[in-house]
């Protein structure tokens, strides 16, 4: 299933999730008010498994929703296939609250603009924070991660791939070369 | 800050079965334009139908309105009068952040003097990007899409279609079906089905998803039909076409009734609309031989006291209202899903319905 | 004059019902010698090369002049009859104004003339003035003119009171009454043959009755003058169902004297072909259903097949090809019915009726010769000999069409071997609408020789 160069194996992803729930608990001083919200689709089980390692460590159910930014999306005229739908899923009320989205890999932050623009559009939280598993680099805009899994030096002609066991049976991170594809657009997966 | 709304540890996030699957990949769509039913496949329903669900939870939104198609010119081309579709495209394109351009043709192109190409080509000239086109001669939007760059998305031709109609009724029947399927249930499509583009389009959908599907109204009005049943039960497409109204609703589990015009009187197509109420028009009486919960649909604008009484039309079991605020979710999601294809410009064949757009 | 030697063709002459190997010289525009060729000398030529026949006649054909030169002018019409391989063609009266005196018809002679086409050219003057379907026009002065037949054709004659008596006049005159068989209160606002195809399409159906009925009418008419007046004679123009050709099948039998043709495209393409089939009659078969069998490869409502009588089932086209072959149908006719872009690149249900048909028709009966459905002896026949004996003496070729040595040279040089394909720059015809653009045909016209002059000629240097 797994092709490329390893860079995360499944326990460093166990253990990078249990460092960002402590990196997120200690930024907001505890857990009121804190609401984790995964970017589709391998940012939602991400969250969840934050929000596990919060309860775990905190004893605190921290509330997790499931936000999909295909409608936000600024590439459309780019892809060849509308990417399919998956669904937003939002604990209600977010305003006054710290959200915190979650998301696997960050890159060009194109997604993340997506995602605070849907956002939003749902209310005004206290502030927006952002946690991701990997950051790669590139940005093509003015933003950074708060939390952050594993920084990964790569180059353009590179791919990182997440896989995660809820989405793709199991866990890791890999890392492989592109030869035909001159730009990091995909018909199915976000930008960045 | 009202209390802790999710227990993280327990709830579930709505992940669409699609995505549960390791290393699927969802199918997309494929069709520049949505001229017919005819060319779409049950996967092609199934994106339609869950790409609209997505569409009803942006609805439910404090803002329900999403930036997927803004810069996009959206025209909505109508060469009949027609309010509700009408508007309904208009919301659909609205929410969705396109800008809207309105233009109400009431005449046919012979009479205004302007063939239906010039016309085209000038709303293209003026921006058109993806064009809603209602017509009331049969195949019109073909003729458009064979001209039109962009995208075109029939709002009903004719006798011919009214795709998006059909896609609203099948998507309200699964909502509101028990097992949300209408696969094996008994669908009664009742009244004027002749000059019916909905009966066609939903003939093609219903069939397709499976439906026992039944066709019922006066022999007049069903003229060609047994024709079509005869190569569609040769072709695995099957479905009832009877005049006898008791034996359609029997057990029905939905039923839906057809506007009658009154030009079916001038025609000679039948005797009066009197005639028409008292034989077959939908009244709780005859609601009541079909099961207990059936819905009642009726694509409207509807006559009340002829085709349906306007006590099953406002009764428990109707759905009438729900198709209204699905053909808003469904108009949604064919433009979005259209708006990918129309992008980038790789349509292929720009005549052929619904054609494979790489 | 014309100098044509045609060495090792297949000849084909119906009016001595022969076909076989052999060659023709033509010197000065005389057939000079036609030379059936026997055993050795006949290797390797066979029916599927080069064939050489005489020149086609064509019963029914819209010139379209005068009234409407946009269409079509005499001028383009005998043009395209020649690239079709016809040599003589009848124009239709329902000109702007109508054929029903003959002034129009010296206008056409004069336009014909100027035209320098070897074609020859004869036309039907109107049934009725203005084709009112209320009074008769002038029979006389226009048999007197030489018209060939009278027809009202676009629409039947309406009255049945008109017809009864037009038929006896006419037969007086000795000539026939061509009517186009439709009961119009059966098909106001029709589009498509009323069946499966219109009724998914949601097209208003066009049921085969309209033309049994009128069939019916018709010959119940006919009956009741020909014992008054026995030289009457009714011509049956395009006949489409397969219920119509039993009835004529019927009245043949006992003795009516009643003839009928069919067309090209009504023994070739069906209903389907408007919901984006693109098979033959015979391909789809009685039962075809194009959506079932994935034959569905162009866009719907080409309204270059919307056609009065509309083409009809399969099964129809195929009771067409029957009625050819068992004699039922006495001649092909193309109804050639060319339009203007204006009047044909509309919605099919605001499209003029018509297919821009005369060149296209060898081609696609060959496809049926190609198919079993027809022997090529009979489809000449059909085009021919068959047209030839419903004119009678009022053609230049005197009721008989032939490869007779001594005559004037009437004959087309067709490649049954060659495709070509039909598109509008290749089409003489000013009306580009037909259904065929785009497809290849079968029988590639070399060259027709009309009245012992080069009608048409192939540029044999670029294409071949």
């Amino acid at each position: 299933m797994m092709s490329g160069r390893r860079i995360m194996t499944a326990d460093e992803i166990r253990r990078a999730t249990i460092r960002l729930s402590h990196e997120i608990v200690e930024k907001q001083a505890g857990t009121d008010g804190l609401l984790l919200i995964g970017i589709q689709r391998r940012g939602v089980p991400l969250a969840r498994r934050i929000a596990a390692a919060i309860l775990e460590n905190e004893g605190a159910r921290v509330p997790v929703g499931a936000l999909d930014i295909t409608f936000y999306r600024d590439d459309l005229s780019l892809v060849a296939q509308q990417p399919v739908v998956k669904g937003t899923e939002l604990p209600s009320g977010i305003d006054g609250r710290t959200v915190v989205l979650v998301d696997d890999v960050l890159y060009t932050g194109r997604t993340i603009r997506a995602a605070m623009d849907a956002l939003v559009d749902f209310g005004r939280p206290q502030a927006i924070r952002l946690a991701v598993l990997v950051d790669r680099g590139h940005r093509e805009l003015p933003i950074r991660a708060d939390h952050v899994g594993k920084n990964v030096p790569t180059s353009r002609e590179e791919l990182v791939r997440v896989h995660l066991e809820e989405t793709d049976g199991e866990d890791g991170v890999e890392i492989e070369r592109i030869v035909d594809v001159p730009e990091p657009v995909g018909a199915g997966e976000p930008v960045g | 800050m009202s209390a802790v709304i999710d227990d993280a540890a327990t709830t579930d996030v709505v992940v669409p079965s699609v995505d549960v699957a390791p290393e699927s990949q969802p199918v997309g769509w494929r069709h520049r334009h949505l001229l017919d039913v005819d060319g779409l496949t049950a996967i092609d329903l199934d994106l339609v139908m869950r790409t609209a669900d997505a569409m009803r939870e942006v609805l439910a939104r404090p803002i329900a309105k999403v930036p997927a198609l803004r810069g996009r010119n959206v025209t909505i081309l109508f060469y009949e009068a027609s309010t509700r579709t009408r508007v309904s495209f208009e919301v659909a394109a609205k929410n969705l952040s396109a800008d809207v351009v309105n233009i109400a043709a009431a005449t046919s192109s012979v009479t205004k003097g302007e063939s239906l190409i010039d016309t085209i080509r000038t709303v293209e000239a003026l921006g058109a990007q993806m064009l809603v086109i209602r017509h009331s001669v049969s195949g019109a939007p073909y003729l458009a899409a064979e001209v039109f760059s962009g995208s075109v998305l029939n709002g009903g031709d004719g006798w011919h279609a009214h795709p998006t109609q059909a896609l609203l009724d099948l998507y309200t029947m699964r909502s509101r079906l028990d097992g949300g399927s209408v696969a094996g249930r008994k669908i009664v499509i009742l009244g004027d089905v002749l000059h019916s583009r909905v009966a066609r389009s939903n003939i093609w959908s219903l069939t397709a998803a499976g439906a026992d599907l039944w066709l019922c109204g006066p022999p007049t009005l069903l003229r060609g039909f047994e024709a079509w049943a005869g190569r569609g039960a040769a072709a695995g497409r099957r479905f009832h076409v009877t005049s006898s109204v008791e034996d359609a609703l029997r057990d029905a589990d939905v039923v839906m009734a057809l506007r009658i015009q009154r030009e079916r009187m001038a025609s000679g197509l039948l005797p009066s609309l009197r005639e028409y109420a008292a034989r077959y028009g939908l009244t709780a009486a005859r609601l009541a031989l079909a099961k207990p919960a059936a819905l009642v649909m009726h694509p409207g604008p509807m006559n009340e006291g002829v085709e349906i009484a306007a006590e099953v039309a406002a009764g428990p079991q109707s759905v009438i209202t729900d198709q209204v605020t699905n053909g808003v979710a469904i108009r949604m999601a064919l433009l979005y899903l259209l708006a990918g294809v129309a992008s980038t410009g790789s349509g292929a064949s720009p005549a052929a319905n619904a054609s494979p757009a790489a | 004059m014309t100098d044509l030697d045609i060495g090792r063709a297949w000849l084909v002459d119906p009016t001595v019902a022969r076909e076989g190997p052999g060659e023709i010289v033509v010197r000065d525009g005389i057939l000079e010698a036609v030379t059936w060729l026997e055993r050795e000398e006949a290797d390797g030529i066979d029916a599927g090369g080069v064939v050489v026949a005489p020149g086609f006649i064509d019963l029914h054909a819209h010139l379209r002049e005068p009234g409407n030169e946009d269409a079509e002018t005499v001028a383009s019409g005998l043009a395209a009859a020649a690239h079709g391989g016809f040599t003589t063609v009848c124009a239709m009266p329902n000109t702007t104004p109508t054929l029903d005196e003959p002034g129009v018809l010296a206008r056409i002679r004069t336009a014909a003339a100027a035209s320098g086409s070897p074609v020859e050219l004869l036309a039907h003057g109107a049934v009725s003035t203005g084709r009112d379907g209320e009074t008769l026009a002038a029979l006389g002065e226009l048999a007197d003119a030489g018209v060939v037949g009278f027809s009202d054709d676009g629409a039947p004659v309406r009255s049945a009171s008109i017809l009864r008596n037009a038929l006896a006049y006419a037969g007086a005159l000795g000539l026939p009454i061509v009517d186009h068989p439709e009961d119009p209160t059966l098909t106001d606002g029709a589009e498509a043959n009323e069946g499966f195809v219109s009724t998914v399409l949601g097209l208003r159906g066009w049921p085969t009755a309209a033309e049994e009925a009128a069939v019916g009418r018709d010959l119940a008419i006919l009956a009741d003058v020909v014992r008054d007046v026995p030289g009457a004679r009714l011509h049956l123009t395009h006949l489409s169902t397969a219920a119509a050709l039993e009835l004529v099948r019927r009245a043949k039998a006992a003795g009516l004297p009643v003839t009928c043709d069919v067309t090209p495209h009504h023994l070739a393409l069906s209903d389907e072909w408007i919901a984006g089939a693109r098979r033959f009659a015979w391909e789809a078969g009685e039962e075809g259903d194009p959506w079932r069998d994935d034959a569905l490869v162009a866009a719907p409502y080409g309204s270059s097949l919307r056609v009065n009588p509309p083409l009809r089932t399969p099964a129809d086209a195929l009771a067409c090809l029957a009625a050819l072959a068992d004699g039922t149908a006495d001649a092909i006719a193309t109804d050639h019915a060319p339009h203007t872009e204006v009047d044909k690149m509309v919605e099919f249900g605001e499209a003029a009726n018509g297919i821009s048909g005369i060149e296209t028709a060898l081609g696609l009966v060959l496809e049926a010769v190609d198919a079993g459905h027809l022997t090529l002896s009979r489809a000449i026949e059909a085009l021919t000999a068959g047209p030839a004996a419903i004119l009678g003496r009022r053609s230049r070729r005197n009721g008989s069409v032939g490869l007779v040595e001594g005559a004037l040279a009437d004959l087309v040089v067709f490649d049954r071997a060659e495709r070509w394909m039909v598109s509008a720059d290749r089409l003489a015809s000013r009306g580009k609408n037909s259904p065929l653009i785009g497809l290849d045909l079968p029988g590639r016209v070399l060259v027709t020789i009309a009245g012992g002059q080069v009608a048409y000629e192939a540029d044999l240097v670029t294409a071949r």
